[in-house]
């Protein structure tokens, strides 16, 4: 499988950029506390669909983009995101037998751990969020991949990724 | 595999620290900065466009009311200025009497808010000025209606402003009505906390707040917010005060941004001394400047 030759990278590329876009768009009120993890959803599913492909240093970067964005610590976000795709990496053989809703229930877990890391490092930068709601974003992220698998995975077999 | 994860992590601290400790790094983020700068314009873009298509199909009665309602406020605002003139020229001349400095004009450009703060913990915006507009950190931004909150990062074309209500920054301020000073920090929520007021200080609902211009951060005489609530809790120290921004926090979309004298206090009283010198000279006083006129 590693043998073969990458093919289309640019759709990785592109769905990491989107995710990107996505991550920092405005929304109206409070639904930024549902705002899903794009990012860590996207690198998720590269890591779980083509594991050859890596994708730790690409999540890394994007995050590193996402700290520009959002103005926050260089390399803030870059460690949860690294971190997300080391473990989906480290279980995705097992991952990759569940069904869909029960991958939702370890990547909710997953991202969980990302989540707390983050915090984790939000208050070693001085900007501790007050409440537990940090924790929203990683229910309606679990929510959203059931859709966002099947999207991707439509995407990855339209333009032939691997 | 772990041996990239420790090596990326590794080098995240070692960014994250140089980030916060030392200036290496801000050309390097200026830079990306400038490489995402579209990205602010093309997640606005959906907003943008929802705005453009309201203007368009607006109907006529509501462009006329709207016409009628601008009319009328203009000539409201027009009438005081009038007003503002003649007692802008009573103040100098007053403050001449008392030998005080007088008060500086500010210099401001508009600018158009074009992207949020994803976090919802923090409350921060982005403007379309940078260091391009002679933006720099520390600069106070303003609407119409009152002062919104501090530059924190300049980038070339763009610009991250910190406002008031984020639960990192405070203002000095003062009570209107009677001049008492107070500091307002923000709580991360839609209000303002005032922090340390003694429970005998005459202070209550309704007052206005304006800025102090103590802390040379912000210029003097701007309002802040309102009072909304005083609650004296017995056996605590201090009254829990609790006040609303007069500025449109979440709802502006054109900001002002402040080129205010800001210096030394032996800086400013040096431009305070020169300006009444000329002002004595010409005897000619100027209303406050129309902030509109500066429009680029």
């Amino acid at each position: 499988m590693s043998a073969e030759r990458p093919n289309n990278g640019w759709v990785i590329w592109a769905t990491f950029v989107v995710a990107l876009l996505l991550s920092v768009a405005p929304l109206p009120g409070n639904l930024d506390l549902l705002r899903p993890l794009w990012l860590g959803l996207v690198a998720a599913f590269w890591a779980l669909t083509l594991p050859h492909r890596g994708g730790m240093t690409m999540a890394w970067c994007f995050g590193l983009l996402l700290d520009v964005l959002s103005g926050n610590l260089l390399g803030l976000n870059g460690i949860p995101l690294a971190l997300i795709v080391f473990l989906v990496l480290n279980l995705q053989q097992r991952l990759r037998m569940f069904p869909i809703w029960q991958q939702a229930m370890v990547l909710m877990v997953i991202l969980g751990i990302a989540q707390l890391v983050l915090l984790w490092l939000n208050t070693l930068a001085g900007n501790r969020p007050p409440t537990l709601l940090f924790l929203v974003p990683v229910l309606t992220s679990a929510i959203l991949w059931f859709w966002l698998y099947l999207a991707l995975q439509w995407l990855r077999r339209r333009f032939d990724v691997y | 595999m772990s041996v990239r994860l420790l090596v990326l992590i590794v080098l995240s601290v070692v960014l994250m620290v140089v980030d916060a400790r030392f200036e290496t790094l801000k050309p390097l983020r200026s830079q990306l900065g400038l490489v995402l700068t579209p990205v602010y314009w093309l997640t606005d873009l959906p907003l943008r466009m929802w705005e453009g298509m309201s203007e368009q199909v607006a109907s006529r009665s509501e462009l006329i009311e709207e016409n009628r309602r601008l009319k009328n406020e203009a000539l409201l605002l027009q009438r005081r200025l009038q007003k503002l003139a003649t007692l802008t020229e009573q103040n100098v001349r007053l403050r001449e009497l008392l030998n005080s400095t007088a008060l500086l004009d500010d210099h401001v450009v508009i600018a158009e808010l074009i992207g949020l703060d994803p976090s919802p913990f923090t409350q921060r915006i982005i403007i379309n000025k940078g260091s391009r507009d002679d933006v720099f950190v520390g600069q106070p931004v303003l609407d119409a209606t009152g002062l919104m909150g501090q530059v924190v990062e300049v980038m070339p074309y763009t610009s991250r402003v910190l406002l008031i209500t984020d639960s990192v920054h405070s203002v000095p301020v003062q009570v209107n009505r009677n001049g008492l000073r107070a500091i307002a920090s923000g709580t991360g929520s839609d209000y303002l906390e005032l922090r340390h007021v003694p429970e005998t200080s005459d202070i209550k609902e309704g007052d206005l707040l304006v800025s102090s211009g103590l802390g040379q951060r912000f210029p003097a005489g701007y309002p802040v917010a309102r009072v909304r609530s005083v609650v004296h809790e017995p056996g605590q120290a201090f009254l829990q005060v609790h006040a609303v921004p007069t500025a449109m926090l979440n709802r502006s979309r054109h900001l002002l941004l402040v080129f205010s004298d800001a210096g030394t206090p032996e800086q400013r009283m040096g431009a305070a001394g020169l300006s009444v010198e000329a002002q004595v000279g010409d005897h000619e006083v100027e209303p406050p400047s129309e902030p509109l006129e500066e429009q680029p």
